[in-house]
């Protein structure tokens, strides 16, 4: 394993502000993924199918009906399934299909150190707690290991399989909303506290092996008077992330329960994210349309490539091959080829498994089809 | 011998019945009989509707376990090919209805019916044939009344609402009206100061009944809006009122006519309604329903000594009214399946065509008929084993498994499973807008308790169904769906029976 790279964060004892004011790196060339990956590689956004029969296991859990032993192992058969169901359908870029975590929220926080979780039974498994920060949560030491334990995760996807692997983690502007904060006044503060622990896991990832280390925000479209803030924590959690890993932000506008939080557009995003130190925007189109790909005209010297969103995660009906081409062939009238990796709009967790394998197939049949065009022209 | 009695409300006060003289009849009934008595189940309930598909006294075989069945040597060697005899039977009484003089004659009359090996085919004129509560014919039934409204209330001299208690829905209440519509306007003027609102205003009403409720709701919209906002949200407002029925739609348009330009009207299965309104997905601010759920097909499944069993049921006509029913038409009791059948599926108007000498006096002849038969319409019922909670269906995509917190927490039950309210809501919650609400009035079961205590259903409503909605179960399915599901006694009549659920998208 290579040593991790040295960083500049500030260290536990320091004023807060100085992590708090990470400047932007310059950057000479906008990012493209087709350097280190295929030319339109396909990947997914995170989440993979949980089956009925899971929910009601992991659900068996939170009610103390199972142990964490037995949750364990059977995590591990579903994530061996989930990733196998991914190289099936010929995924370049595979995950574990987050299927350990409880929801996108809890599994980060109920690990974050200074985090208080009153009451850990669930009447559901999905169900988000209540948690409670009313002391500072304590700075990252570089010495111990990092401490929500994410890298174990990885560890064990890596285990079972041989493809790149795409390891996505809750930002710390969305977790910072479903905590009650008793502690800091400035609400950027405890936003940037968890950045700080998030950048201890994130470097720990890069220097383990992950291709793609994507920071979600799904909170983020409820709030887009506050995307300052949140990019800034997410340069804070990337700071000192090997370059050879490629950094991802995903934002989409809410796919718990398969339902939208929020409704608008990625404009509230610019230009803001301009200056996020990342090197994909991953954003949902197919179910809201494609006239927010008019953003990467706005905005011509946009840093970063895109993860486009081509399959619509809150619908049932699998998209043919032919429609996920020309979804990729309308963003290449924005983006050319080597900037675009081709993805679900968001997590496929609420999918039947069934239908989040057939459009996986459609994914990546559609991808190739565009790939062979391109290819077939040079 | 296990006996439940649910009528609790009326074991106390000055009208308190008698249920000494019940169990003294009861206890002489089994004295006498023969039936094995660690196998019989006694029921008592209180059936509040006047009308209802039961007789008094009632007996139900509890088939046995496909286990239980391969077990007993009653039944000889497992998969000797021969089907497995009853093993235990409910006797149901209706407390209401039970007259002390004869009940002890029959308690034992269903204590003997329940171990002969006689069929009861004499007594009863069977219509169908054993099947779930959800597809019987009773609905059929149902179906019928509300698409040939105007013929049943032509022959009754009464609209359907005057039916309902107090005389009147719920549904027109303008105090309701207008804090949903404030609440509304709350919700707008927030997105709207975001720049999030969309053009498109868009409210739904499942159900539309007369159009009373869209009248209140629309000119109190209207009031309203002009007061805070000039219009603006009415100009945008997309009125949609959904009916299975035309000609409920018809009469509800008409009722809201100085609002046609905002208003659509379209018939739809309120079971399935995503099937018409799929352009709605994500974007009603308000789905409206009144007094629909408990009119929707349902099967009941109930939890005895720790099994889960599913109740059946198939149509019957007692002999007497059956003959006489016949007799009225120059025609043998024999001759009704087909009869009705047919009324069932071509109304009275054309069934009185297609008829003409068993009906020479025309369509209102043939509305008698089938008065006749709703009126005497009676279910008979038994318990049928539910071996895997998966394998049953609740409501399309939604398996049985949801039922096993509701089952496993709240020990032996019988209860509806509300299918055609669970399929109702859990394809009405994905046209919501994020912000959206869906609010909902009608008799509400909140507490799986509530089954045990008092009847809940089926009963009849002039020519319609009705049955309680199993409000826990529609909770679940609204936090399976990401809702939070609340209910609460409908605020703007007191005394009301009414309840109203409320679902929001939950954090």
């Amino acid at each position: 394993m290579p040593a991790e790279p040295q960083t500049d964060m500030a260290p536990a004892t320091s004023d807060r502000t100085v992590s708090a004011t990470v400047r932007p790196e310059p950057r000479a060339q906008p990012s493209r993924p087709a350097d280190r990956f295929a030319l339109l590689a396909t990947t997914v956004v995170g989440s993979y199918s949980v089956p009925e029969w899971l929910e009601r296991l992991k659900t068996d859990y939170y009610q103390r009906r199972i142990s964490s032993a037995y949750l364990r192992e059977i995590h591990e058969v579903a994530i061996k399934a989930a990733i196998k169901d991914q190289e099936r359908a010929g995924v370049d870029i595979v995950s574990d299909g987050e299927l350990r975590r409880d929801n996108d929220i809890d599994y980060f926080l109920a690990r974050m150190p200074g985090v208080e979780i009153p009451h850990l039974a669930k009447a559901f498994y999905y169900d988000y707690y209540d948690a409670v920060v009313s002391h500072p949560i304590p700075e990252p030491d570089d010495t111990d290991r990092p401490p929500l334990g994410l890298i174990d995760d990885f560890l064990f996807t890596r285990e079972y399989t041989d493809r790149p692997i795409k390891f996505s983690f809750t930002g710390p502007f969305s977790l910072s909303r479903r905590v009650q904060n008793q502690w800091y006044r400035d609400e950027a503060d405890l936003v940037m506290a968890f950045a700080r622990i998030l950048n201890r896991e994130a470097r720990a990832l890069a220097a383990a092996g992950v291709a793609v280390l994507q920071v979600d925000e799904p909170f983020l479209a409820g709030y887009p008077e506050q995307v300052g803030l949140a990019v800034r924590a997410i340069n804070a959690v990337f700071e000192g992330v090997d370059r050879t890993t490629l950094r991802a932000l995903h934002v989409c506008y809410g796919n718990r329960y398969a339902r939208p939080l929020w409704e608008g557009h990625y404009d509230f995003l610019f230009p803001a994210v301009l200056d996020a130190q990342v090197d994909q925007l991953v954003l949902e189109f197919a179910r809201k349309g494609y006239e927010d790909l008019d953003l990467f005209r706005r905005y011509p010297n946009a840093p970063f490539s895109l993860g486009l969103g081509v399959i619509d995660v809150k619908s049932p009906a699998v998209e043919p091959p032919e429609l996920v081409a020309a979804r990729v062939r309308r963003a290449l009238q924005v983006l050319p080829p080597d900037r675009l990796m081709v993805n679900p709009d968001c997590g496929l967790r609420h999918l039947p498994s069934e239908v989040a394998r057939a459009k996986l197939r459609a994914l990546t049949a559609g991808a190739a089809m565009v790939r062979k065009e391109i290819l077939g022209q040079a | 011998m296990q006996i439940e009695i649910r009528a609790t409300d009326r074991l106390r006060g000055a009208k308190a019945l008698d249920l000494g003289s019940v169990l003294t009849s009861l206890a002489h009934a089994a004295r006498e009989g023969s039936i094995d008595l660690s196998r019989l189940r006694v029921v008592c309930d209180w059936v509040q509707y006047r009308s209802n598909f039961r007789e008094p006294v009632e007996v139900r075989r509890i088939l046995p376990r496909a286990l239980e069945a391969a077990r007993s040597p009653r039944n000889g060697p497992a998969g000797n090919g021969r089907s497995a005899e009853p093993e235990a039977w409910e006797i149901a009484i209706d407390l209401r209805r039970a007259e002390p003089a004869q009940l002890a004659l029959q308690l034992a009359h269903a204590m003997g019916a329940a171990t002969s090996s006689e069929s009861s085919s004499t007594c009863r004129l069977y219509l169908e044939d054993w099947g779930p509560s959800s597809s019987s014919c009773l609905w059929a039934f149902n179906a019928l009344y509300w698409n040939a409204l105007g013929l049943w209330e032509q022959t009754t001299g009464r609209e359907y609402e005057q039916a309902l208690p107090g005389g009147e829905s719920d549904a027109r209440n303008t105090a309701a009206a207008r804090d949903l519509i404030l609440e509304l306007f709350h919700v707008w003027d927030q997105l709207a100061a975001r720049r999030a609102l969309p053009e498109d205003l868009y409210v739904l009403e499942l159900g539309v009944g007369n159009g009373n409720q869209a009248r209140v709701w629309l000119d109190e919209f209207l009031r309203l809006d002009r007061e805070r906002h000039g219009g603006e949200y009415y100009r945008r407002l997309h009125y949609l009122m959904g009916d299975y029925s035309s000609h409920v739609l018809e009469r509800a348009r008409a009722n809201v006519r100085q609002h046609a330009e905002r208003v659509s009207t379209l018939v739809l299965d309120a079971r399935a309604p995503s099937a018409t309104l799929g352009f709605l997905r994500y974007k009603a601010f308000l789905i409206y329903i009144s007094n629909v759920y408990d009119n929707l097909p349902t099967d009941e499944i109930a939890r005895l000594g720790g099994h889960l069993y599913r109740v059946e049921v198939r149509a019957y006509l007692p002999m007497p009214a059956a003959r006489q029913i016949a007799a009225g038409l120059g025609a043998e009791p024999a001759d009704l399946p087909d009869l009705v059948n047919r009324l069932l599926q071509l109304g009275p108007e054309l069934l009185a065509d297609a008829a003409p000498e068993r009906f020479p006096g025309g369509t209102m002849t043939a509305v008698g008929f089938w008065r006749q038969v709703w009126e005497a319409l009676r279910l008979e019922e038994r318990y049928v084993p539910i071996e895997e909670l998966d394998t049953y269906e609740v409501a399309p995509g939604i398996r049985g498994e949801l039922l096993r917190p509701i089952v496993e927490a709240n020990g032996d039950v019988r209860m509806h499973v509300s299918n055609g309210a669970a399929s109702s809501f859990a394809d009405s919650l994905p046209l919501l807008h994020p912000f959206g609400l869906l609010q909902c009035h009608d008799l509400f079961v909140t507490d799986v308790e509530q089954y045990r205590t008092s009847f809940r259903g089926p009963g009849k409503y002039d020519g319609s169904v009705v049955n309680w909605v199993n409000g826990p179960l529609l909770a679940v399915i609204g936090r399976r769906y990401g809702f939070d599901v609340h209910f609460q006694p409908f605020a703007h009549r007191a005394g009301s029976n009414i309840t109203t659920l409320t679902a929001r998208v939950r954090e």
